[in-house]
């Protein structure tokens, strides 16, 4: 994986956190048959905390390379091949 | 033209012994795709055999499909370690996981299929004074709620595991275990294809080669599914489709709590009988990891998920390296064995570690999902349950708790308290 600071590095240096949602926040968000009860904030909380993306061709997630300079990144893969196509600098992370 | 497969036992075996090869028929066959069913089940898992199993048998459903993209035990259900146990920490797994095992328990029986059930035990190693409360707490849970679990001290340990050598002087000194005496393995293809002969024989016909790619609907029901070999009607839709999740949520477009990584396992080179029961530690610096000896004699070994979405199904050669690590830590004799084989599967992994059984976006679509790592050990439960829920239109309180609006209500069922993440960051 290649490291905007630290060039090619082994993958094992990387920590992944998570799949980012390109959907809005709350758009297509459906809670299942046992939903009622408050809908409004738990749903928008519900999309920002727990919705991911699962897709086979193509995702953008955070990591971090841990082992090495310790920046968050923003990674957009295909979880299909592994090919990496861009990496980024994770704006506004810790 | 359906020829059910004959009734298996000590007689009909005999016989078949003796009559030569006339006697053995396909486990299921003849089935062709019709127009319409009640129910549509989208996966030939181990969770959708089993649902359009019970769907048939439970609740007289006839017309039950089940339809595969590539053949009956391709997917996760064929590439698990096949461990099986309910000693889970967290009272809706643990009811849930413990109605799975005692159906295990009786399978074998139920389906009239031998799914090599091998109560041999399953062993929670502690290799940390810090290991060995977390075990005891989740005992005592287990034992609270009429569960088997016993706590062992190393002595106690060094009889019923000597290949571990408890006492022997190590980096890691291993303190005690949490032993689950009904635990222990299950034959992983036996189950698929049990319920797939069983299922077959109710009059569920189980397509292979045939993928479903769109979903038909009106207004708040779905009327049909669209597959690679034309359209189906159906009564309803349930969909078992464990690592292709997410593509069932872009069908239904409906964002899911769920990615998909991999889990990977190996095998080595066959050996004596060194290990008659499964081991499952975490030591030190690596991830969690597992050891059981099959009966051919190889050792199975698997570990923690890559960490990172993949539909490669090719594994990340750091995450195989730590397994392999972690087993020499534990049993250091293995370290000269030779590795023979190598998998991976695609893991459904939910925010919270635990499934997903509910009705989704419309009245007659059902989700059967998010069993990550260890839904192997759930089928039987989830097939019951799952076809109750869409026979009755309720879910069976055993898996209320399974809903997806719990990641709403923050009714979470974080088994190890990862928060909503598949790895510990
Ligand atoms: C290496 C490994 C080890 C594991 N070890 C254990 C263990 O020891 N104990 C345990 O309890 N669990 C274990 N698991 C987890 C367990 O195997 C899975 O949770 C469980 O098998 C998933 O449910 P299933 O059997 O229904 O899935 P699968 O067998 O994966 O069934 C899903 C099926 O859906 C099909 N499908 C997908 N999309 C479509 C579509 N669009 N149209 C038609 N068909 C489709 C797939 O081809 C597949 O056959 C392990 C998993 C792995 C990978
Ligand atoms: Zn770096």
């Amino acid at each position: 994986m290649a490291c905007p600071f630290c060039g090619l590095r082994p993958l094992e240096e990387f920590l992944f956190r998570k799949t980012v949602p390109n959907v809005g926040a709350g758009s297509g968000v459906h809670l299942g048959a046992g939903a009622g009860v408050d809908a409004g904030d738990s749903a928008s909380a519900y999309a920002q905390v727990y919705l991911r993306v699962d897709s086979a061709e193509h995702s953008v997630e955070e990591w971090q390379h841990v082992a090495g300079c310790r920046a968050w990144l923003l990674i957009d893969r295909n979880p299909s091949t592994g090919v990496v196509r861009s990496v980024a600098l994770l704006g506004g992370a810790q | 033209m359906k020829r059910a497969s004959r009734h298996y036992s000590a007689l009909s075996l005999l016989r078949a012994r003796l009559s030569g090869a006339g006697f053995w028929r396909p486990l299921w066959t003849g089935n062709r795709l019709e127009q319409a069913y009640d129910v549509v089940v989208v996966g030939a898992g181990g969770h959708g055999l089993a649902t359009a199993y019970h769907l048939a048998k439970d609740h007289g459903i006839k017309r039950v499909a089940v339809l595969e993209k590539r053949l009956v035990g391709y997917g996760n259900v064929g590439r698990n370690t096949t461990i099986v146990r309910s000693n889970y920490l967290l009272p809706e797994n643990h009811y849930f996981y413990e109605d799975a095992l005692r159906r295990y328990e009786g399978l074998g029986r139920e389906l009239n299929y031998n799914i090599m059930y091998s109560p041999r035990g399953v062993v929670d190693l502690a290799l940390s004074d810090d290991d060995f409360p977390v075990l005891a707490r989740r005992g005592n849970a287990l034992r609270l709620a009429g569960i088997d679990a016993e706590l062992m001290d190393r002595a106690a340990l060094e009889k019923f595991v000597p290949a571990l050598a408890p006492r022997r002087r190590r980096r890691f000194p291993i303190v005690g275990a949490l032993v689950q005496h009904r635990g222990g393995t299950v034959r992983h293809d036996a189950v698929a294809w049990g319920y797939a002969r069983a299922a077959s024989a109710l009059g569920v016909d189980i397509i292979e080669d045939c993928e479903v790619t769109g979903l038909h609907t009106t207004g708040n029901s779905a009327t049909a599914v669209q597959t690679s070999q034309g359209e189906v009607q159906a009564g309803a839709v349930v969909f078992a489709t464990a690592g292709h999740t997410g593509l069932v949520g872009k069908m239904l477009g409906v964002p899911l709590p769920i990615e998909t990584h991999l889990l990977q396992a190996m095998v080595t080179e066959p050996v004596k009988p060194l290990l008659d029961t499964v081991l499952v530690y975490v030591a030190p610096g690596h991830a969690e990891s597992y050891i059981s000896q099959s009966d051919r004699g190889g050792m199975v070994l698997g570990g923690h998920i890559d960490g990172f979405p993949s539909y490669t199904r090719e594994g990340a050669w750091h995450r195989l390296e730590d397994v392999v690590r972690a087993t020499v830590e534990v049993l250091p004799q293995l370290g000269q064995l030779r590795l023979l084989r190598h998998w991976a599967g695609t893991n459904d992994m939910t925010m919270d570690g635990s499934p997903i059984i509910d009705r989704v976006k419309y009245d007659n679509v059902f989700l059967n999902a998010g069993w990550c790592y260890g839904g192997f050990k759930a089928i039987p439960a989830s097939g019951a349950a799952c076809a109750s829920f869409v026979a009755k239109g309720t879910p069976p309180d055993l898996i209320r708790a399974y809903c997806l609006s719990r990641f709403a209500t923050g009714h979470l069922l974080d088994e190890p308290g990862y928060g909503p993440y598949p790895v510990k960051l």
